[in-house]
C-alpha cells in the first residue's frame, strides 16, 4: 500500500442520526450501492469509497452508523465517534457532511452542534424537504446558515436534487483546507453532560423558533416561500411543528394496537417464512431442470470415464444440488429487506423487547435475530447496536440457533424425503414448524444461558431500550430486488467456491483410490455390473476409510459414515452437506429431477449389508433436529470470536451447540423408534 | 395554578403532558436527553406494547419508544 497516497487523498466524513438520509447521501455521492435501511442504526460498519468520478473532486467519502449524539452508547455508535475523531488509518476527516431531516430539525440539531463545538470543518445537508413542506412548515435557510455559521444546503439524496450544490461546496472546502495545515486544526471532544445537553437543547430550541415558519394554507403552494418571506410571520405554533405524520399514527394504530400488534406480528412473521417455501417453488424446479438437464448431457458427451465422472457428479451434481436454493435464499433476502423498509422492524423490536428482556435479551436483538434466518455473520454484527454487553453477547451466542439460509438446502432435502410427492404443498408447514422449533429452542437456551450470565459478562451495566420508530414509507422496490440481488450475489460468492471446492474433494475421496474395482460378472446386467462396481469403488474408497473412523459416533444416532462424512464436511458450509450426500450416493440424473433422484437413492441406502435402512422417518427427523442446534459453521465461529474479543463464547458456543445437538439427536431418533416410527 | 406533578410512565394512552424534569441519576437518562426528552416539551403517550412496556411517546415530531422503567425518570404535569 502506498500509504503517501492515502495522505493525500482529502477524506470526507458523512454523518447523521438514523433515519435521517445520511446511507442515500452516501450512495449517491458513492455510486456503490450501499444499504440504506429505514432502521436506527443499520448501518453497522463503516463503508469506504471514492467519490463517483464523474464528479471530478479527487476525495475518499466514508458513511459510518448513525449517532444522534457524540457520546457513544453502542459499539456501532464507538464505531462512528471513532471514525470521526481518531479513525484508525485516516485519521480526523478533512471535512464533515452531517444529514439532518429538516422536519425534525429540534432533535438533530444537536448532533450538529456538538460536532460544530468539537471544532469540524462542517457542512450540514438537510433532507426530507418535502417532509417539511407536507406538514405546511418552510424553514429559512438565511437564519439558519447565521445561527450555526457553517455550510448550509438542502438535498434530496434519492433524486440527486441539490446534491450538486452540495458538490461545488465541498470542492471549495476542500480547496480552503489545502491551504491550511491539515494538523494546526483543534479537533476534541468537549465533556458531554446532562447540563451541556439540556443547554445545547435551548440553544437549538431557540434557533428552531427563529428558522422554522408557516406556510399559509391559502395559497396554491406555488409561489409560498417567496410570498411567505415577505410576510410578518407571527409566531408559529409549536403544534405543528412537532406534529407526527398521520398516516403513520394511523397505522401504528393497528400495528401497535395492544392486542392486535400481537397477532399482526405473528401473522406478518409466519406469512413471511412460509411464502419463502411456496413462492420459491417455480424458480426452484427451474434451476433443477437446468443442472439436470447440464449434468446428463456432459455425462453422454464425455461419455464413460474418469474425466465424464469427474464433471457430471463432481463439478455439475454437486453445484448444482445447492444451487437449486438460491430462488429460496433470494426471496428471504427481498422480504427481509421489504419489511426492514416499510419501517415495521423499529416496531417488531418495540413488540418483543419485553418478553425478550425476560430472557436476558432486549428488543434490539430482534433485528439481529431477524438477519439470522438471513446468515448469522451479518446478524452478529448487527448485535452491535445493543447497548448492554451482557445482552449483546447473550444475543451473539443464541444467534447459531436462527435458522440460515444455508440451511435451507438441506431441510429442503430432508423435508421432501418425508413428505409423499403429492403432498409436496405440506413443505411450507413443515418448514414454518421447523423456524419455530429453531425459535423455541434458542429461547429454552437463552433463558437457560442467562442463568449463567454473570459468567459470561462480569460487569452490570444499564439494560435500556430507547428507539426511535421512524415513520413508515412505501417501499422502494427497485432499491428491494437491487439489494436482493446483491445479498445474494455476496452469497453465492462466498459459498459458491467453498461447494466447489468440497465438492471436488469429496469426488476425489469417494473415487480414489480403488478407480476399476474388480467385482463378480456373472449373468449380471451391464447396468447391475456399473452399480456393482460403485458400491464396491465407495466402500474401498478414502471416504469410507475417514468415514470408518467416526462410526462409532454415528452408529448411536441410527446413521453410518456415509452421512458422518457428510456431516463432517457440512463444517465448511451447512449446504455442502447436500451436495455430499449428492456426491456419496452417486446421484446422477437420467429423468429426474436432483431432488427426486436423490431422495430416490437415499430411500434405497441400507446401512452396511443389512437390510435395515438408512434413512427412515426417524432419521431423517433426527438429521433436523441435529441441523438445528450444531454449530456447523466456522465462519460463524471467527464472527463471533471478533464481536465478543475472545474465544470464550465462541468455544462456548460449539461444546454448547453440538452437544445439545448430538444427545438431542439421539434422543429423538431413538426416541421415536421407541414409539415405534422408524 | 398548581399542576399535579407525575411521571411519564404513568400517562394515558393519548394524554398530553409537558416535561417538568429529568432524573439525571437515572442511567438511562443522559440517552433521554439526547433523543430530545428535555423540560418544556410536550410530550405524548401514542402507543403501548403488549405488556404495557415499552411505551412510544410523541417527542419534537417524532416516535420514540422507551420502558417503562425509563419513562419513570421523566417527570411531566
Amino acid at each position: 500500500m502506498n500509504l503517501e497516497a492515502i495522505e493525500t487523498v482529502p477524506l470526507i466524513t458523512v454523518v447523521g442520526p438514523p433515519n435521517s438520509g445520511k446511507t442515500t447521501l452516501f450512495n449517491y455521492l458513492s455510486g456503490k450501492n450501499y444499504k440504506t435501511v429505514n432502521y436506527p442504526g443499520a448501518t453497522v460498519e463503516y463503508s469506504i469509497a471514492h467519490l463517483q468520478k464523474r464528479f471530478n473532486i479527487n476525495a475518499k467519502v466514508i458513511d459510518s452508523p448513525g449517532i444522534v449524539s457524540l457520546s457513544a452508547n453502542s459499539p456501532d455508535e464507538e464505531i462512528s465517534v471513532s471514525s470521526l475523531f481518531n479513525h484508525p488509518v485516516f485519521g480526523s476527516p478533512d471535512l464533515v457532511v452531517v444529514t439532518v431531516d429538516s422536519s425534525q430539525l429540534s432533535r438533530h440539531l444537536l448532533l450538529v452542534k456538538q460536532l460544530l463545538n468539537s471544532g469540524f470543518k462542517l457542512i450540514v445537508a438537510l433532507t426530507m424537504n418535502d417532509l417539511l413542506k407536507k406538514k405546511k412548515l418552510g424553514l429559512s435557510l438565511v437564519k439558519l446558515r447565521l445561527a450555526l455559521n457553517c455550510e448550509i444546503i438542502q438535498i434530496d439524496g434519492r433524486t440527486g436534487e441539490g446534491v450538486n450544490k452540495l458538490l461545488r461546496i465541498i470542492e471549495t472546502e476542500l480547496e480552503k483546507t489545502k491551504l491550511r495545515d491539515k494538523k494546526s486544526g483543534t479537533i476534541s471532544l468537549s465533556k458531554i453532560d446532562h447540563e451541556s445537553l439540556l443547554a445545547l437543547y435551548k440553544e437549538i430550541e431557540t434557533i428552531e423558533q427563529d428558522v422554522i415558519y408557516e406556510i399559509p394554507t391559502n395559497g396554491n403552494g406555488f409561489d409560498l416561500e417567496v410570498a411567505n418571506s415577505q410576510l410578518k410571520v407571527i409566531e408559529p405554533p409549536k403544534e405543528s411543528r412537532n406534529k407526527i405524520d398521520s398516516t403513520t399514527l394511523r397505522i401504528d394504530k393497528v400495528l401497535l394496537h395492544r392486542i392486535w400488534g400481537p397477532v399482526f406480528f405473528f401473522i406478518i412473521m409466519a406469512a413471511t417464512f412460509t411464502s419463502i417455501f411456496w413462492l420459491a417453488e417455480p424458480l426452484m424446479t427451474l434451476v433443477d431442470d437446468l443442472f439436470s438437464f447440464l449434468s446428463s448431457e456432459s455425462a453422454t458427451l464425455l461419455g464413460n470415464n474418469l474425466f465424464s465422472d469427474f464433471v457430471s457428479t463432481g463439478i455439475i451434481s454437486g453445484t448444482g444440488s445447492v444451487l437449486v436454493f438460491l430462488p429460496q435464499i433470494l426471496i428471504l433476502f427481498l422480504l427481509l429487506g421489504f419489511l426492514e423498509d416499510t419501517g415495521y422492524l423499529a416496531r417488531g423490536a418495540m413488540l418483543v423487547d419485553k418478553p425478550l428482556s425476560k430472557i436476558g435479551l432486549n428488543g434490539k436483538s430482534f433485528v439481529p435475530m431477524l438477519s439470522g434466518f438471513a446468515c448469522a455473520i451479518p446478524a452478529m454484527m448487527a448485535a452491535r447496536t445493543i447497548p448492554n454487553k451482557r445482552e449483546r453477547f447473550l444475543t451473539i451466542f443464541i444467534l447459531p440457533l436462527m435458522s440460515c439460509s444455508a440451511r435451507l438446502p438441506v431441510y429442503a432435502l430432508l423435508i421432501a424425503f418425508l413428505l409423499p410427492a403429492e403432498k409436496s404443498w405440506l413443505g411450507g408447514i413443515f418448514l414454518a414448524a421447523i423456524y419455530i422449533f429453531s425459535i423455541s429452542s434458542s429461547i429454552i437456551v437463552a433463558s437457560i444461558i442467562n442463568k449463567f450470565k454473570d459468567k459470561i459478562v462480569k460487569e452490570e451495566d444499564n439494560s435500556s431500550f430507547i428507539l426511535e420508530l421512524p415513520a413508515y414509507r412505501k417501499p422502494k422496490l427497485s432499491f428491494i430486488f437491487v439489494n436482493s440481488y446483491m445479498n445474494a450475489k455476496i452469497y453465492m460468492k462466498k459459498a459458491g467456491p467453498i461447494i466447489l471446492a468440497f465438492s471436488i474433494i469429496l469426488w476425489f475421496l469417494t473415487y480414489f483410490p480403488n478407480i476399476n474395482p474388480t467385482v463378480k460378472t456373472n449373468s449380471q446386467t451391464t447396468e447391475e455390473i456399473t452399480h456393482a462396481k460403485e458400491m464396491e469403488r465407495l466402500s474401498t474408497s478414502y471416504a469410507s476409510d475417514l468415514g470408518k473412523l467416526i462410526q462409532p459416533v454415528m452408529t448411536p444416532i441410527g446413521m453410518d459414515w456415509r452421512v458422518g462424512v457428510s456431516l463432517i464436511s457440512a463444517f465448511a458450509a451447512r449446504e455442502v452437506f447436500v451436495s455430499s450426500l449428492a456426491l456419496i450416493f452417486k446421484v446422477t440424473s437420467d429423468n429426474d429431477t436432483f431432488q427426486q433422484s436423490m431422495i430416490k437413492s437415499m430411500r434405497e441406502a441400507t446401512i452396511g449389508n443389512s437390510n435395515q435402512k438408512l434413512f427412515t422417518t426417524a432419521t431423517i427427523i433426527g438429521l433436523i433436529v441435529f441441523f438445528v442446534f450444531a454449530l456447523q459453521c466456522l465462519s460463524t465461529v471467527a464472527v463471533s470470536r471478533k464481536e465478543t474479543g475472545g474465544w470464550r463464547i465462541p468455544l462456548l458456543q460449539i461444546i454448547v451447540f453440538t452437544t445439545t445437538a448430538y444427545v438431542l439427536t439421539f434422543i429423538t431418533v431413538n426416541g421415536l423408534r421407541f414409539i415405534g416410527i422408524n | 395554578m398548581v399542576m399535579k406533578m407525575k411521571k411519564a410512565s404513568e400517562l394515558q394512552y393519548g394524554e398530553k403532558a409537558t416535561i417538568d424534569n429529568i432524573d439525571f441519576s437515572h442511567p438511562s437518562s443522559q440517552r433521554i436527553i439526547e433523543i430530545g426528552f428535555t423540560p418544556g416539551q410536550e410530550i405524548e403517550l401514542m402507543n403501548k406494547s403488549f405488556f404495557n412496556d415499552p411505551l412510544a411517546f410523541s417527542v419534537r415530531g417524532s416516535l420514540v419508544a422507551i420502558r417503562k422503567n425509563e419513562a419513570d425518570c421523566i417527570s411531566v404535569s
